[in-house]
């Protein structure tokens, strides 16, 4: 176990440090995402806010260089990285109808995995690390000296998913459901009722470490891949669930959205960077 | 097929577990009691004055929530009134209540005080004058006095406002800076008002806000600045003297607060009208929005300037064919130069 977590740690310290001696195959994704939004965040309003989300996001999938010191040795054969990068922005109302937040939410994260395949490769499933950053931004219009709630979250996940490929007349497909929920990470909240005035002069708020007994995360996407002769796309569903708060503040948030994805495959030749 | 219906089945499992909301969440309503006890523990749990006002907030409870299981619940105007009466017992200008159909609001802080301000005098005084921003000035006294009228802090001006009208009093020998009737707005402009008047940075007073539901739950002391910077490099040393009355209040009171650490200001008129407590904003069940006292402010002497400031010279309007507040200033910028 203490081995594998020694490899685990390797691989992310070694990741895009090293030379490309070998062709990688990459898979990138461009997704856009629609949705609902369901928001409770206590700092701005008792009340619940519900709305509509768009989104933009990017997601790579690569293979680790098996070149390198740890690879030679084939203890990387089947191990392999995801990062992506997400912005999306809401708007939603109240349930009582009297007041709108705006938001935006970015967030990055990068992990390495450990796969399995089986029946040709045709089904593989997948465990590993993976580490997230999360910044959220609401303004609430009719609020008076408090309009910005702003929040960061770095966590450390556990991720885990399956694929399973199948194959019509003229189109390959590939299903994929993929599951991430938080282990341990850190978290920050600005005091609660302090206004924008004292912000402006250095943010005071509560910044802790994170873990299952006050936060969680959990995220979770169904999609299916269709391959046509020229191009492979995307679509799928998103869910997403955050939960954490201390004292008086809590923060809920709860989205589903559909994602509609254009995926390129292509090979990174060796000496070149991306 | 069974592998799909399995991560379909999977996925759906997981939404379930996840869809129940925490019970933090107030639920939209109507109902006048919780409308009527939500407001209620807002105010005890977030308004900054409770303890040191003395208000018997309890009793009040008891009584407003009576009150409330009398009322229809289809009676939104009735439930209105019956809040806006709970709110009007702290006494507190920035306390206010929002629907759609009305705002509530508290005159109790000035009703008993002199005006110590008439339009139709100040505009004797007040001809031929220019507007920089937010700021109406002219010169008074055959040229020799500059005169700035301010009537709201929410009208924002620049230092290259306040450059043009500094350099137009060039000549001048002194400032009479009047805020009267000035019913505050932003913080930041208070401040940049003021800096002209500082030759260098200090503390103007201190502030903490609640941080907890007990009444007397505040964070640590912060030190308010004043930044000497913010005027850009102008420098005002003649005289300046700030006229107040009680309708000078919230970011009004907070800049005649710190007028008084400035190098050559004297205060005159009445008493300002307070309001150092910050308002934040709040919700009800039914959607109205509730602004409240949640920051309380305090001078450099850590006296708390909710009530607020006593002014140097205490003046009170009696004339009708003058404005006693500027005479007097006029009288004081005079005496200043002369014993200079």
């Amino acid at each position: 176990m203490l081995k594998r977590i020694a490899v685990i740690v390797v691989l992310f310290c070694l990741v895009g440090s090293v030379a490309a001696n070998e062709d990688l195959e990459h898979t990138n994704i461009l997704k856009i995402r629609l949705g609902w939004n369901y928001q409770l965040d206590t700092y701005i309003s008792p009340l619940a806010y519900n709305g509509m989300l768009i989104g933009i996001g990017n997601e790579w999938w690569q293979p680790f260089r098996q070149d390198t010191r740890l690879g030679r040795t084939g203890r990387l054969a089947h191990w392999a990285h995801v990062g992506r990068l997400d912005v999306r922005g809401f708007s939603q109302v109240n349930s009582a109808r009297s007041n709108k937040i705006y938001g935006l939410g970015l967030s990055g994260g990068w992990g390495a995995f450990y796969y399995w395949q089986w029946f040709d490769n045709r089904l593989k499933v997948f465990v590993g690390p993976y580490m997230e950053t999360e910044f959220g931004a609401r303004y609430l219009v009719s609020n008076v000296n408090k309009p910005l709630s702003l929040d960061i979250a770095v966590d450390v996940m556990a991720m885990g998913g399956l694929s399973w490929s199948f194959y019509g007349k003229k189109t390959s497909y590939r299903l994929n459901y993929q599951i991430r929920t938080n282990l341990i990470g850190f978290d920050f909240m600005p005091d609660y009722w302090e206004s924008y005035y004292e912000l402006e002069e250095g943010i005071r708020g509560t910044a802790r470490c994170s873990g299952h007994w006050n936060h969680h995360t959990i995220k979770h996407e169904l999609a299916l891949d269709m391959q046509f002769p020229h191009s492979t796309w995307r679509v799928g569903a998103e869910h997403e669930y955050l939960n954490y708060g201390t004292g008086d503040l809590h923060f809920v948030r709860n989205q589903i959205s559909i994602v509609i994805g254009c995926i390129w495959n292509y090979r990174i030749k060796a000496n070149k960077r991306l | 097929m069974k592998i799909l219906k399995n991560i379909v089945n999977c996925f759906a499992f997981i939404f379930t577990l996840t869809a129940c909301h925490p019970s933090e969440e107030i639920s939209f309503s109507m109902d006048p009691v919780e409308n009527v006890e939500a407001l209620w523990q807002a105010i005890d749990t977030k308004y900054c004055y409770v303890e040191s006002k003395g208000i018997d907030w309890q009793a009040i409870h008891d009584e407003y929530i009576t009150k409330a299981a009398l009322l229809k619940k289809d009676d939104p105007v009735t439930l209105f009134d019956l809040c806006a009466a709970m709110l009007d017992s702290l006494h507190d200008g920035h306390v206010n209540l929002y629907s759609d159909f009305d705002r509530s609001y508290n005159t109790a802080w000035y009703d008993n005080y002199p005006a110590n301000y008439d339009s139709h005098l100040q505009s004797l005084y007040l001809r031929d004058y220019r507007i920089a921003g937010g700021l109406y000035y002219c010169t008074i006294d055959g040229g020799k006095i500059g005169y700035i009228y301010y009537n709201s802090f929410s009208n924002s001006f620049s230092s290259s406002n306040m450059a043009w009208i500094l350099a137009s009093f060039a000549d001048c020998r002194g400032i009479i800076l009047d805020v009267r009737n000035n019913g505050g707005g932003d913080i930041t402009n208070a401040y940049r008002l003021a800096a002209p008047f500082f030759s260098k940075s200090q503390t103007i007073g201190y502030w903490h806000h609640k941080n907890g539901p007990g009444h007397n739950d505040f964070s640590p002391m912060e030190e308010m600045r004043l930044d000497a910077s913010l005027s850009g490099g102008l420098k005002w040393n003649k005289p300046v003297v700030v006229l107040c009355n009680r309708r000078s209040y919230s970011a009004t009171n907070l800049f005649v607060s710190m007028m008084r650490y400035a190098d050559l200001s004297t205060i005159i008129g009445g008493v300002s009208g307070g309001g150092g407590g910050m308002p934040m904003s709040y919700e009800l069940p039914c959607g109205w929005m509730v602004r409240f006292s949640s920051v309380r402010m305090y001078d450099r002497e850590k006296k708390d300037i909710e009530a607020g400031i006593e002014p140097d010279v205490l003046v009170t309007m009696q004339s009708s064919d003058k404005d006693d507040i500027i005479e007097k200033a006029i009288e004081l910028i005079h005496h200043a130069t002369k014993q200079k």
